[in-house]
């Protein structure tokens, strides 16, 4: 068997790993791979199987089939003490009845290391992280910011080779979080951990992941950068999870006619650009709020009546309603303010930017 | 704890419950320092006129009652506390260990699946009267009656549903990432449970291991349908302090059941501490 030499010198690569759980299948057949130094991010909502993914990675958990392999070489019945792994639990684990000391030098003291190197150990990852203030403390005395800090550098004093963090900024207010994650990226970079990261926020998957993998009820769907899974999601379940507000998704069909192809959509009839939507027939489409333009004197190819008006900061999302059918639109806040809900105004959709799903099984056209 | 005012109402129904709660005990301090005559006195003497410790030297020497004309006393109960604590040490310990390593092969393993912790139960589901009569035929025909290794397996039978159940209870309660951690810290499996899950059950194992230990040392069926001679406990012996001249020598069983109590009040106060829960908080993010 030859095996490609990017997943001999990955950090992690899982090939063709199964689990199930009584009747549940957690994770079906799931191919992964985390190349060394990089960021991967497990993206997948509740119980789509990554914290099942990470327990296999680790040891935790055995897989009912396919193999794992840590830098190269198959860990089937290697302990997970033996794994030379890190993990951040969603849940922190930390010790509850050691000090922040105690709770970030135990893995060192476990591995045996001198006392006045566990010491340099602790304190150098503690400037870092900026616990030293909770060093002598219990966790029951921290507050989540530092006990999520603990936990990180528990992780980070061993130097292993592949890290594995669990929703770990999930509890955290949001400002914290940001800023964590920030932090999360810096360390990455700077040392060139290598990273394996579950979240079901895109947003946080879209500021650290150098690729992304996309999993939707135990299979991995794509894998790609966070750019391509936004701009071209290979199906409509993926192009659903990334991105707020959700993705417009709308019947639709290319019908060929003697002046050119024209798109129906919304009760229109819309010319198509040259080169767009190479197939004939019914189709549904996918329309990203930002790519609708709005016109509130009313000109465009479609008049929509607005529904409603939500802000969200910098943003504001537009509820229109065309014929049955609704869209959600965003734009500014500063144009928001000037619509008026129950008023007429002209929408045009770039269709440039149009993804196209295939109506039955939701796979991306073209 | 909560910080709720001692109020004056609050006070007096505290001062009642206590004094309900404390007055068999007070009745039975007093009874095991009565001299013969007081013993059922009518009206009741609450405290004797003239305290005596005959009833305790009664306990080691049969004959220290004579002085008060009271003869026939058989036995002395040295062999009977020396039964206790044999029998009540060794089978909780034996219970409570292998109760522990159940406790934890549920919790973490489900062991033996799903239904196993209710098999377990179900062995309680039998009143012991009811298999106390099978007992004695099965252990008279393979010669463990009236022996100790005899008494200390019933005893364990009998209580390790208990220690299992309580003892699954405080594991459940340690998240099983924190032992996790601690196998990627680079310990194996069974290190983290020795070294991370025991100390952070500590307060549970003290008060199951005084659970299981009353159990035992109070327990009264079996030791009488299992022993003939060779050995007794003390609650056998209390059943036994009744004569033909003087009737119940309600006095001496007074003696023996404060003897008795000593063991329990010493262990419970000295494990007071450990019984506090809340060992685990700050572990994981809730």
């Amino acid at each position: 068997m030859t095996v490609h030499p990017m997943i001999t010198s990955a950090a992690l690569h899982m090939d063709g790993v199964s689990r199930r759980f009584g009747k549940t299948q957690a994770l079906n057949a799931i191919n992964l791979t985390v190349p060394t130094g990089s960021f991967v991010v497990l993206l997948g909502a509740a119980g789509a199987g990554k914290t099942t993914t990470m327990r296999i990675a680790a040891g935790l958990e055995d897989a009912d089939e396919g193999a794992v392999l840590l830098s190269g070489i198959d860990v089937d019945g290697v302990q997970p003490k033996d794994r030379d792994i890190a993990m951040i639990f969603d849940n922190l684990a930390l010790y509850p009845n050691k000090t922040g000391y105690d709770n970030l030098a135990n893995p060192l003291k476990i591995r045996k290391m001198a006392q006045h190197a566990v010491d340099e150990r602790v304190h150098a990852v503690s400037s870092t992280l900026r616990i030293g203030h909770v060093l002598k403390r219990l966790p029951k005395t921290m507050s989540g910011g530092e006990r999520q800090r603990v936990a990180l550098g528990r992780a980070l004093v061993r130097e292993p080779k592949l890290f594995l963090l669990d929703e770990p900024l999930s509890s955290l207010d949001a400002m914290l979080r940001v800023e964590l994650r920030a932090e999360l990226k810096r360390l990455q970079q700077e040392h060139g951990y290598s990273f394996l990261l579950a979240t079901p926020d895109f947003n946080e998957a879209l500021a650290v992941a150098d690729t992304i993998v996309m999993l939707v009820e135990g299979e991995v769907r794509q894998v790609a950068s966070p750019q391509e899974i936004y701009e071209a999601p290979v199906d409509r379940d993926v192009a659903r999870f990334v991105g707020a507000p959700e993705i417009n998704l709308l019947p639709a069909s290319v019908v060929a006619g003697d002046d050119g192809r024209h798109l129906e959509l919304l009760g229109a009839s819309l010319p198509l650009p040259a080169g767009r939507l190479n197939f004939d027939g019914d189709f549904e489409a996918g329309i990203r709020p930002e790519h609708v333009q709005i016109d509130p004197s009313g000109a465009g190819a479609l008049q929509a009546s607005v529904v409603d008006i939500e802000p969200l900061g910098r943003l504001s999302a537009l509820t229109l309603g065309i014929g049955q059918e609704q869209l959600r639109v965003t734009l500014a806040a500063s144009q928001a303010e000037q619509m008026i809900p129950g008023s007429t105004v002209g929408v045009d959709i770039a269709l440039d930017f149009l993804i196209a799903f295939e109506r039955d099984t939701g796979r991306r056209l073209d | 704890m909560s910080d709720r005012p001692l109020t004056l109402p609050l006070a007096l129904l505290l001062g009642l419950v206590t004094v309900v709660t404390l007055f068999p005990v007070f009745w039975i301090l007093m009874t095991a320092i009565k001299p013969p005559t007081d013993w059922n006195a009518v009206p009741a003497i609450w405290v004797p006129s003239e305290p005596t410790l005959v009833n305790f030297q009664t306990l080691f020497d049969p004959e220290a009652l004579g002085v008060y004309g009271v003869g026939g006393v058989s036995e002395a109960a040295t062999q009977a506390v020396f039964g206790s604590l044999l029998a009540s040490i060794v089978a909780t310990a034996l219970s409570v260990g292998i109760g522990l390593a159940a406790a934890i092969a549920l919790s973490r393993y489900s062991g033996g699946g799903r239904a196993t912790p209710l098999i377990i139960l179900s062995g309680r589901m039998f009143p012991p009267a009811a298999i106390a009569v099978p007992f004695v035929i099965i252990f008279s025909t393979i010669g463990l009656i009236d022996t100790y290794f005899g008494l200390i397996a019933i005893y364990i039978a009998v209580t390790l549903p208990f220690s299992t159940w309580m003892l699954k209870s405080f594991v459940d309660e340690v998240p099983k990432e924190v032992e996790e951690a601690a196998m990627l810290d680079g310990l194996t499996r069974v290190r983290a449970h020795l070294t991370v899950t025991i100390p952070l059950i500590k307060g549970g194992l003290f008060a199951t291991t005084l659970f299981i230990f009353i159990l035992n040392w109070s327990e009264f069926l079996f030791a009488l349908v299992l022993s003939y001679t060779t050995i007794e406990t003390i609650p056998v012996r209390l059943a036994k302090y009744v004569t033909a001249t003087a009737g119940t020598l309600y006095g001496v069983q007074a003696a023996l059941a404060v003897l008795a109590m000593v063991p329990l009040v010493i262990a419970g106060f000295l494990i007071q501490n450990h019984l506090a829960r809340g060992m685990t908080f700050g572990a994981v993010k809730r």
